[in-house]
């Protein structure tokens, strides 16, 4: 019943964006870190991810709109951990004239985590390797990007942006790491597609 | 599509799995080259049943060793020293025993001191410049015996999240000194230097250097001149000339608190290249050492109380024995009585010594995995009763 609730939550803007033509979708490549958010911006060694996703406006103004998104993400940390995550967050985004475009976003979701190294469960009194079911973790998150819209008169235009994204992962290590932060530094677009409209 | 799609992403999942590395059992095998009382000893069984219960609860392998003057030496193991591979530990194994280095380092200031290159009592600044001096504070007027005591109040580049999330980002990067060193750089003290005692890593870096600028040398070729040689400590080494050497068993980590280990060999390279850790030996050698340094084998007997003059922190900890903190060492209270002791953390390792001065027993242990719910039956008070409260550890027991 709570995923229920909670697909319905994550996909009730992409439902209700259907109804229209357009439908925005955004994609990224990021870099994931563990790192104390907004202390580290550029990191190394590369951690791959890739997230994609949608959004809908709640409202929409001459220069700035308030919207929410909902997305899906992979990651990939090398020698720890790999994630797949469903999130949404509400947002809001201020663009000028020229079509430079700020963005701060607000989001929780859910992550499943996998050992991306081989694992053994101790099991009757000795480790065994056993399918690895991963773990189950919140992600609240906080973002902040900056954006350009290709063709600054087309509010439906393809958009470049970089985007910081701090994130905390929930439960992390219970008794002894409590919580674990974590930064993806994206770079990505957004784009429209038309809906097939029916005969 | 969205078949393909999710079949693609559960491919991914599992491709995305490092399987572990094919190692021959062979490459595990190693030997003592002296005679023991395992065999023979009368409590061979209670202390097995001290490292079988060990495993038996989540730890994956253990290596031990108790001295008695009385009985002699016993040494044993149980569980597994390679668990891809299923390969058994064995007691002459070599893990990485992390900060009980400290007491290494410690005795081999004292011998430098012993030799009149320094004063205990001379600040770390009159050998030590740079950065390391102007930009952590403290360092400009803390000892070298505040810095061997905890007491120099200098903060511990440990404890700093930034460190902490940056070493999780890297795991197998390899920390040169001053990298770690940056962690502390501009971080408020604990406490003025003398005024009280805090657990510092910081100070054991600079110790390093400090055996360093004297000698001429790194500063573990100098522990090799000065113990690991005398003492024939034939299965000792430190990590920086061959961080994962022959031999040592494989590491692992409870990193998520549930009984669910991945190995861990690999992650320890903020160990290897600095005086507060990187040692590698068995708890046969590391026994040695610290009977030797007890018998003022190593250092003169005016080091020694040197050592051994304690100061206690103000603040008690609730959760762990009454302890006082020497140079390189400690002092707790157990319920069996006095002991002196040094334990050691590295990612997926962790060993313990422990001392009892009023009998001469020497116990020390070495597991190969930590963190999460292992910690608990290893490395805290009740891990440690759980030893030392053995019938026959401490008092002899007879057939």
């Amino acid at each position: 019943m709570n995923r229920l609730l909670l697909i319905l939550l994550f996909t009730s803007p992409l439902l209700l964006r259907a109804q229209s033509g357009q439908i925005p979708v955004n994609i990224s490549m990021f870099n994931e870190a563990t790192a104390i958010p907004f202390t580290r911006l550029i990191t190394t060694p590369i951690h791959p991810g890739i997230q994609l996703g949608t959004e809908f406006d709640y409202r929409h103004r001459t220069h700035s709109r308030f919207f929410q998104t909902v997305n899906v993400c992979y990651f990939y940390h090398n020698y720890l951990t790999q994630g797949i995550g469903i999130n949404s967050e509400v947002g809001y985004e201020y663009r000028l004239t020229c079509g430079a475009a700020f963005t701060a976003l607000l989001g929780a979701g859910y992550l499943h985590t996998f050992a991306t190294a081989e694992e053994f469960t101790f099991s009757n009194g000795h480790y065994e390797q056993k399918p690895d079911r991963g773990n189950a973790r919140l992600y609240p998150s906080f973002s902040i990007d900056a954006g350009y819209y290709l063709k600054r008169d087309n509010e439906n235009g393809p958009k470049v942006f970089i985007r910081y994204q701090s994130w905390i992962e929930y439960p992390y290590s219970p008794g002894f790491i409590p919580v674990m932060g974590h930064i993806n530094l994206h770079v990505g677009v957004k784009f429209f597609i038309q809906r097939k409209e029916k005969q | 599509m969205a078949r393909i799609a999710y079949s693609l992403l559960i491919l991914l999942l599992f491709a995305s799995c490092r399987e572990g590395e094919e190692i021959n059992a062979s490459f595990y095998d190693c030997e003592f080259n002296f005679t023991d009382s395992s065999l023979t000893n009368p409590s061979r069984a209670a202390y097995q049943s001290v490292l079988d219960n060990m495993t038996h609860r989540g730890v994956v392998g253990v290596t031990m060793s108790v001295y008695h003057p009385q009985t002699g030496l016993w040494l044993g193991a149980s569980g597994k020293a390679d668990l891809h591979n299923h390969v058994t530990m064995q007691p002459c194994n070599i893990s990485r025993v992390g900060s009980t280095v400290k007491m290494f380092t410690a005795t081999t200031v004292l011998l430098l001191a012993e030799e009149g290159k320094f004063g205990l009592d001379d600040k770390i600044s009159d050998y030590l410049s740079g950065d390391i001096i102007d930009k952590i504070e403290n360092a400009d007027k803390a000892t070298i015996r505040q810095l061997l005591q905890h007491s120099s109040g200098i903060y511990n580049y440990i404890q700093n999240p930034k460190f902490q999330t940056a070493s999780l980002n890297d795991l197998i990067r390899e920390w040169k000194p001053n990298d770690l060193l940056k962690y502390a750089y501009h971080q408020k003290s604990y406490f003025k230097p003398g005024e009280d005692v805090r657990y510092s890593n910081t100070g054991y870096i600079m110790l390093g250097k400090l055996i360093e600028h004297i000698e001429g040398k790194p500063f573990y070729d100098v522990f090799e001149d000065k113990i690991f040689g005398p003492l024939n400590l034939t299965k000792t080494q430190f990590a920086a000339a061959d961080p994962v050497p022959d031999g040592i068993v494989r590491g692992y980590i409870d990193l998520y608190s549930n009984l669910q280990v991945i190995e861990s060999t690999y992650f320890s390279g903020w160990d290897y290249y600095t005086a507060d850790g990187g040692l590698i030996s068995n708890p046969a050698d590391m026994s040695v050492f610290f009977q030797a340094l007890m018998n003022g084998q190593i250092i003169n007997s005016a080091s020694l109380n040197q050592m051994l003059t304690w100061k206690t922190p103000n603040e008690k900890d609730p959760d762990f024995f009454p302890i006082a903190y020497g140079l390189g060492i400690f002092k707790i209270e157990t319920p069996q009585g006095t002991a002196y002791m040094h334990s050691g953390d590295a990612i997926g390792y962790y060993a313990n010594m422990l001392y009892f001065p009023d009998n001469g027993v020497t116990i020390v242990y070495a597991v190969n995995s930590n963190y999460g719910d292992i910690d608990q039956f290893v490395s805290t008070r009740e891990a440690m009763e759980g030893i030392i409260s053995v019938k026959g550890i401490i008092s002899v027991i007879r057939d």
